[in-house]
């Protein structure tokens, strides 16, 4: 019995002396404020973050993107970072950054809570829908010292989206259904950006509220939501070509639907439309001329 | 039969394995996405003007990894002994009583409820995932007692079913939550090796070392059990007080580990079997052999993981169902002529 009393001692003191030596850290309260006022050496956690970086000019300023961020063409010459999902934090410290860029959600939470801790300066921005990317614009402008050309984007990505509201404001609706996956079939619901960005092309949801994003859908519903216009943004490896092909085939199943009877199946550039960035101009016009090409088309 | 194993061969052995784990340790905390030059490490810390990025990549990043590795590799494989040998099923292993799926649903609830508070600066995924760990570890325990007072298989098969409701448990939430939220999970789910502070690693490393040592003061009794409950009771050991210390003793340290690092595979499976297999199945040798030889594995397994697609990294429970799996069947051949397996 003796020599379990010893080690149950052992470990006691054990855990006694850690707690004394290494006091826990309190690593979640607020952020240190090492923020120099004009960071020059700035790492960018995702692909939308990359391009507002970009476009508010910071092209000189920024030293590491995520691999995936592939647009505008400079930002394919940064450094990379590892992926958004898999950020390597080595990496992003040998940069040497005095500014990291994240967004708030847990994968890089997690991330900006282990480079806090060791002093590394990071800005968090939550960017889910269409209003958070004014206020991520802003907050990066403010971090970087570049609040003049912050306003100036935003403004710009408003006034290049009004025009397609105003153009399609009083004319009815057109019914879209915004396909993700197709086995199983998923789709964009109400509560996304994406949602945001068809109601502004002058479209509306074919699938009312669901329970949870990028739902998986029934046959049944695909029938009732009876959509005009069928989207499909293309998934990664397929080219466009391919992926039209195999989506007309796969259509065909549902043919009293109107937009298979009508031919309306758009393969459109998913990058463009799944990165909630400064392109959303760019994103919502593609929309738009899948909706209406009478009105948009070239 | 082999051999009786003498305590001298036994240090030996033990100081060797020992010495490789360091060796090992020090070998794979060089290698990383990032070369680290060895003298800009050993200037230390550089002032707030500027940055030593090497050395904080070293003792801020790499240190603690291959700690961490080491730490969830031993508490794994030594788990894995100890249930092989109460179960006396060569398929055991520290998940089957159904820790994974508790610790998988916990870490699922904490993730879906989306809180955020720390305890004692760990995460509440990690504080679920323990609790839910060791709360279904004793909900098997229970229900196995309850059913089968002499015989394992009702406990197996508890396990079983356990850990199958569990798991639809989590599917359930899984179509319910987020999706940003549901990746969190994912990546917990596949094994997330990352570096924690060194008060984690302190008490962690407590607690699985004298867990290990504990059940290594059980070991020769293990041998007994291992043969069977009544050759165990006629030679006079107290088979159910030994086998509640080493199943709580074991859920424990599997808690730990799973705590730490989320769901790494195959460790606790197959290298316990490789060290049967090589050194044979006396447990005074095989637990403190398993353990380390378990560290050893998952620190390179986990270096692997780390450089195999920099800068982005694996899941190390893809590199230990990979290297593993062939490594273990070339064992399995090559020794397969004095196989005791669990006699």
């Amino acid at each position: 019995m003796g020599k379990w009393w010893l080690l149950l001692a052992v470990l006691v003191l054990w855990l006694a002396c850690g707690y004394a030596m290494l006091k826990p850290q309190e690593t979640d309260g607020s952020p240190d404020v090492r923020r120099s006022c004009k960071p020059l050496r700035i790492v960018s956690m995702a692909p939308n973050l990359t391009e507002i970086l970009f476009a508010l000019g910071l092209d000189e300023r920024i030293v590491g993107v995520t691999q995936d961020s592939d647009y505008p063409p400079p930002a394919l010459t940064k450094p990379r970072v590892g992926t958004f999902w898999q950020p390597s934090i080595e990496a992003v410290i040998a940069t040497r950054p005095d500014l990291v860029v994240t967004l708030a959600f847990q994968q890089h939470r997690e991330l900006t809570r282990r480079l806090r801790r060791i002093g590394y300066d990071c800005l968090a921005v939550d960017i889910v829908k269409i209003d958070d990317l004014f206020s991520a614009i802003a907050a990066i402008g403010e971090a970087t010292a570049a609040n003049e050309q912050a306003q100036q984007l935003s403004r710009h990505i408003k006034t290049q989206v009004q025009r397609f509201q105003e153009a399609t404001a009083g004319l009815p609706k057109v019914k879209v259904l915004w396909v993700v996956q197709r086995e199983p079939l998923r789709i964009a619901p109400r509560d996304t950006f994406i949602n945001e960005m068809i109601e502004l092309a002058g479209g509306e949801n074919a699938v009312g509220p669901t329970l949870r994003n990028y739902p998986p859908i029934g046959a049944e519903q695909v029938i009732a939501a009876a959509p005009q216009v069928i989207i499909e943004p293309v998934m990664v490896p397929r080219s466009p070509d391919t992926q039209r092909r195999q989506a007309f085939a796969y259509w065909q199943r549902f043919a009293n639907v109107p937009a298979v009877a009508n031919k309306r199946i758009y393969v459109i550039d998913g990058d463009v439309v799944s990165r909630l960035g400064p392109r959303l101009p760019v994103g919502v016009e593609i929309i738009a001329k899948c909706l209406r090409p009478e009105l948009f088309g070239d | 039969m082999q051999p009786t194993l003498s305590p001298r061969t036994l240090l030996i052995r033990i100081i060797t394995a020992g010495a490789f784990l360091v060796l090992v340790m020090l070998l794979c905390s060089l290698v990383g996405p990032q070369a680290i030059s060895w003298k800009a490490v050993m200037h230390g810390p550089a002032g707030p003007a500027d940055a030593n990025p090497d050395y904080e990549i070293f003792v801020h990043f790499r240190v603690p990894r291959i700690l961490l590795a080491a730490l969830v590799g031993a508490a794994l494989a030594g788990a894995g002994v100890v249930f092989q040998a109460l179960l006396r099923n060569p398929l055991a292993d520290p998940y089957i009583l159904g820790i994974s799926s508790g610790a998988g649903l916990g870490a699922m609830v904490a993730v879906v409820s989306g809180l955020s508070w720390t305890l004692w600066g760990r995460s509440p995924i990690a504080v679920f995932a323990f609790a839910g760990a060791l709360g279904t570890v004793w909900l098997v325990w229970g229900i196995g007692r309850f059913a089968g007072k002499y015989h394992v298989t009702g406990l197996l098969l508890a396990g079983v079913v356990v850990n199958a409701f569990f798991s639809a448990l989590i599917m359930f939430l899984a179509s319910v939550a987020k999706t940003e939220q549901l990746y969190a999970t994912m990546f917990w789910l596949m094994g997330n090796m990352l570096e924690e502070d060194f008060l984690v690693l302190w008490v962690g490393g407590g607690c699985v070392t004298a867990g290990i040592v504990g059940l290594f003061f059980l070991s020769p009794k293990l041998n007994v059990i291992s043969v069977g409950y009544d050759d165990a009771r006629s030679v006079g050991v107290c088979v159910e007080r030994i086998e509640l210390a080493a199943f709580a003793i074991s859920a424990f340290i599997t808690a730990v580990a799973v705590s730490l690092s989320g769901l790494i595979g195959f460790v606790g499976l197959i290298i316990p079997h490789a060290v049967r297999l090589v050194f044979g199945p006396d447990h005074r040798q095989l637990l403190p052999l398993s353990s380390l030889g378990g560290a050893m594995f998952l620190v390179v397994a986990d270096t692997v993981a780390r450089m195999v697609v920099a800068p982005a990294q694996l899941p190390v429970g893809v590199i230990t169902a990979l290297v593993g799996g062939p490594f273990f069947l070339i064992l399995l051949i090559r020794y397969s002529r004095k196989v005791y397996w669990l006699t």
